[in-house]
């Protein structure tokens, strides 16, 4: 799983059926790599979580057809961004 | 496969369902180097070289084949010369 901060919510009203009503969130790695992933948890912007990718992340969605290939897991308790 | 070193544990309270109670570890792929976290099916401490996996055998080692995990540890290496990684 990646170690990701959250950057900001993504709005995307027209979107693939496959995708649903799930709520995306843009994020950002330690190195400035920018991605977008589904969020079942509810991560503020601002805070640091982990993600999985692939397949497992259409299964972290709890539904196998959802189209994602990273979908946040969890909220890191504490993080100190590496320098 | 890949070799990383486990670097320390990271909590995550708030957490999907589908990662129940499974610890979760940092590792790197050398010392100093990128950082990613895993599921720990062995039972490691910080500073061990371990043997992770990917993809589809990361959900299976983590417990179920629907596990949402893409990298998973299923070994420790006895003896890893630090040099290497």
């Amino acid at each position: 799983m990646e170690i990701l901060r959250v950057v900001d919510d993504l709005v995307c009203t027209r979107r693939a059926p496959g995708l649903g009503r799930s709520s995306l969130r843009v994020l950002e790695s330690a190195e400035g790599v920018v991605s977008v992933a589904t969020d079942p948890v509810g991560a503020p912007a601002g805070r640091w979580v982990f993600a999985t990718t692939g397949t497992a992340a259409r299964l972290a969605m709890g539904d196998p057809g959802a189209v994602t290939d990273l979908t946040i897991c969890g909220l890191i308790d504490h993080w100190e961004a590496p320098a | 496969m890949k070799i990383m070193r486990v670097e320390k544990t990271l909590v995550s309270t708030n957490r999907i369902d589908g990662f129940g109670h499974r610890p979760l570890l940092v590792v790197q792929d050398k010392v100093g180097g990128a950082r990613s976290v895993a599921v720990d099916a062995v039972g490691c401490v910080p500073g061990d070289w371990v043997l992770c996996v990917g993809s589809s055998a990361a959900r299976d080692a983590a417990g179920a084949k629907d596990f949402p995990s893409d990298l998973t540890i299923v070994g420790i290496i006895d003896d890893w010369p630090p040099e290497v990684g």
